[in-house]
């Protein structure tokens, strides 16, 4: 016994220590910092003569993509020891590591007739690593910035390890004249604002269009007829059509289901306005709700199985998530004020929302169970948000007050932080984010 | 003290009383005032059983017997003499038995008794002050619980008693395996361990180290035990005989699995042990943890913001990197966890700049360094 005690004692006495000492150090880190991640981009090689000002256009597209994101600071070339050589030369890491640049991306362009080729390779400064292996992208002048914004989703998702958005197209609302007699056409648009190309004209009152899962068309709610309905127009073409809905007074808020065969939206029928889905091919008409309630805004969830809505069931507007079959539904929304126009993120574990409280509105997100709702936006009328192909960003309409008050896109990142106006000449409003093209 | 029967009963016994008295009184009036060691044969001998010494035996020694343990007395005699030949050294042993041979070796001088191994590294005839202060020795963690018992005990010097036939039976059914196999083994050793006249202070030299942790343990069972070997006298008187003696002794007489615990103890603790000093401190943890922080750049609204991270990476004596930081576990998604792993990777990185400032005596602490990179407190709420 008295062995024992004693074995175990000992055995005790040394043990201790000898876990204590053996073994690595070992740290726990749990703050860190929010900041953004420095990149030099130096410019683009020009591998042949008259591709000079078509490199550094580049090259300064592919800055401003990363920049705008609020992830990425630039390091501006006035503060670059060495330059790139040519586009195979090895780097001198230690030149960019003195001037913090975290990650490096160099280029080269070159350019036959108006055939253009870009290539890039994107380094990992602080290891000395290239990240990826070299890509390069082929096409014309004309969509040179397409080319630029490949390159920055290619760096951009490298980096972050989440899919880009730089190459992706916005269906809006263009909106002209004033608030009393406002024409709108439906108008898309690159993500950034650029290259605005008009759908529809102004001769009717068109509203909340949106993308089909592939970009290629779009569906909105016109007024032509004298009351909302649903129609289809290809992209392409500019080819439109009405869909034919299940019978009622109204139908509007229209979505793609995830394989753009179907269509859910809302059909108004005196008092009551219920959730419909049709199928595109077969022209079959599924009601989703039946309940004396307005519900509307629908809105799948990335699987296809799910679908959030708002309803006024209760007495006020708030969020609802039901099978896309239909049935129950439960609600997801408990706070102060009424919610509307849910969309479901496109990873799937987000809800974005507009929010009306206290004489304000709201941008906000929360988790598709109803918890850690986060507002990430305030002012006198924030709406309509819809999610960038990553869901990492949400657009939205913002108007101004007053009687000469205009509507306009912005953009913020899902952290609440980035906010920015999308710099469109003409008013714009209900805009839909399409995907990332092929 | 404990021999058994017959006491008194021999003239041999009277011899050795007479002896041991004088002895004890010699050395409380002049030992403390010499100036040189004396040459003499420290004999630690414990009695034990047959059995237990066989168990000892077969779980520490490679080599068991070339001698019966019982039979041969005067066989084991001879045999010692000859480790003094070269040709013991083919026999590669176990470390620790060496400790004796040496004496037999080389010159006359029958002194040292401990550890040879220990001795070459400690200077010769060095101050063998019974300091307590340890600083570990170089001897390998599975020295440490053969040995250790043998130096306590041997810190008291016998004469060697006169010789007598009779007792030397009783005795050396104890002593006799223990010579054998420390004959064999013990001699390759020797050679090295050359330093004949430093044997007695060497040998306090080497109690040190393991005096910390053998201590407490020890102390009960050792001292008493200097008499018995008698039976070898006069052989022992001439080189080796008393050196087998004290490997075996302690074991018995403390338990064996209080023996063995400690001997794990010692050599699991023995070696991250020897890796430095006093441990890394709070502020020194800290400022490095801080080092880190300040490059981890988390972007919360990102999928690898929910993910946490185990990343493990080596360092240079310089706190610089050596080679990449690994990922070592993770308990988010493949994607997730790669953009969790480059942030985690970046930091550590870009934050060694010159090197991490560690304190350079612990550097064995820090070496392997492992950081859990934990955003949860970062997320969006």
């Amino acid at each position: 016994m008295m062995k024992r005690i004693l074995t175990l004692l000992i055995a005790l006495m040394f043990a201790g220590p000898a876990f204590a000492q053996g073994g690595p150090l070992r740290l726990t880190i749990t703050d860190g910092v929010i900041e953004p991640i420095t990149f030099a981009v130096p410019s683009f090689e020009a591998e042949t003569p008259q591709a000079g000002q078509l490199a550094s256009e580049l090259t300064r597209l592919v800055a401003q993509n990363l920049s705008g994101t609020g992830l990425f600071r630039e390091v501006p070339a006035s503060a670059f020891i060495s330059q790139v050589g040519s586009f195979a030369q090895p780097v001198a890491f230690a030149d960019w590591r003195a001037v913090n640049a975290q990650a490096l991306v160099i280029g080269a362009v070159s350019m036959t007739g108006d055939q253009v080729n870009v290539k890039f390779r994107l380094f990992d400064v602080f290891s000395g690593q290239e990240l990826g292996g070299g890509l390069q992208f082929a096409g014309t002048t004309a969509g040179w910035r397409r080319m630029g914004h490949k390159v920055s989703d290619a760096v951009y998702s490298r980096i972050t390890g989440e899919g880009g958005y730089f190459d992706s197209r916005v269906v809006f609302v263009a909106e002209s004249g004033p608030k009393d007699n406002r024409l709108k056409r439906l108008a898309v648009m690159d993500y950034d604002g650029a290259n605005v190309q008009f759908l529809t004209d102004s001769s009717s009152i068109v509203l909340a269009p949106r993308f089909s899962p592939r970009g290629d068309q779009v569906l909105y709610t016109s007024f032509e007829s004298g009351f909302p309905r649903i129609n289809l127009l290809d992209v392409a073409d500019v080819a439109r059509r009405q869909i034919a809905t299940a019978p009622g007074e109204m139908s509007f808020s229209p979505r793609f289901s995830r394989d753009g065969r179907q269509v859910i939206y809302s059909l108004s029928n005196g008092a009551t306005t219920d959730i419909y889905r049709t199928d595109l091919d077969t022209g079959q008409h599924v009601r989703l709700t039946a309940t004396p309630s307005i519900d509307t805004a629908p809105s799948l969830s990335p699987d296809g199985s799910q679908i959030v809505f708002e309803s006024d069931r209760s007495g006020s507007q708030q969020l609802y998530i039901m099978s896309s079959t239909g049935g129950d539904a439960r609600r997801i929304s408990f706070g102060e004020g009424r919610y509307s126009t849910p969309v479901w993120s496109p990873r799937g574990d987000l809800v974005a929302f507009t929010k009306q409280n206290a004489g304000r509105f709201h941008i906000g997100v929360m988790r598709t169970d109803g918890s850690e709702e986060r507002l990430l936006t305030s002012s006198f009328l924030d709406e309509a948000p819809t999610w960038s192909p990553n869901g990492r960003v949400i657009m939205f309409t913002r108007e101004t007050q007053g009687a000469d008050g205009a509507s306009a896109l912005y953009s913020v990142d899902i952290s609440g932080r980035n906010l920015r106006a999308v710099p469109i000449q003409s008013a714009a409003s209900d805009a839909s984010w399409g995907p990332l093209q092929p | 003290m404990t021999v058994p029967t017959d006491k008194m009963q021999t003239p041999g016994m009277y011899i050795s009383a007479v002896g041991h008295l004088g002895l004890i009184g010699w050395l409380l009036l002049g030992w403390g005032m010499q100036s040189q060691p004396l040459p003499m044969q420290v004999m630690d001998v414990s009695v034990m059983s047959g059995e237990e010494f066989e168990q000892m035996m077969a779980a520490r020694t490679p080599t068991p017997g070339d001698a019966p343990p019982t039979a041969p007395v005067q066989p084991q005699i001879e045999q010692t003499p000859p480790p003094p030949a070269v040709e013991t050294p083919p026999e590669p042993a176990p470390v620790p038995l060496p400790v004796e041979t040496p004496v037999s070796e080389a010159p006359p001088p029958p002194a040292p008794e401990m550890p040879p191994a220990d001795v070459t590294d400690a200077a010769p005839a060095a101050p063998a002050p019974p300091e307590m202060p340890a600083p570990a020795p170089d001897l390998p963690p599975s020295d440490d619980p053969t040995q250790a018992p043998a130096n306590r005990i041997a810190s008291t010097p016998t004469a060697p008693p006169p010789p007598d036939a009779q007792i030397s039976d009783i005795a050396r059914e104890a002593v006799v395996p223990d010579e054998t196999a420390t004959a064999e083994v013990a001699v390759p050793e020797q050679q090295a361990t050359a330093p004949e006249q430093t044997a007695t202070e060497i040998v306090i030299a080497d109690e040190r180290p393991r005096g910390a942790v053998e201590t407490s343990i020890r102390p009960i069972a050792r001292p008493a035990r200097p008499a018995p070997p008698a039976p070898e006298q006069e052989t022992a008187t001439a080189e080796p005989t008393p050196d087998p003696a004290p490997t075996p002794a302690p074991v018995p007489d403390t338990s064996d699995a209080v023996a063995d615990a400690l001997a794990a103890a010692v050599a699991s603790s023995a070696a991250p042990a020897v890796q430095a000093g006093p441990p890394m401190t709070g502020s020194e943890r800290d400022s490095f943890r801080i080092a880190v922080n300040s490059c981890w750049n988390v972007d919360p609204g990102s999928v690898a913001a929910r993910v946490i991270v185990e990343v493990g990476f080596t360092l240079n004596r310089d706190g610089t990197l050596d080679g990449e930081p690994r990922l070592l576990s993770s308990d988010g998604d493949q994607s997730a966890t790669s953009t969790a792993f480059e942030a985690a990777r970046r930091a550590i990185l870009r934050c060694q700049r010159g090197g991490y400032q560690l304190p350079a005596d612990k550097y064995d602490q820090w070496r392997e360094v492992v950081i859990t990179f934990d955003p949860s407190g970062m997320r969006l709420r």
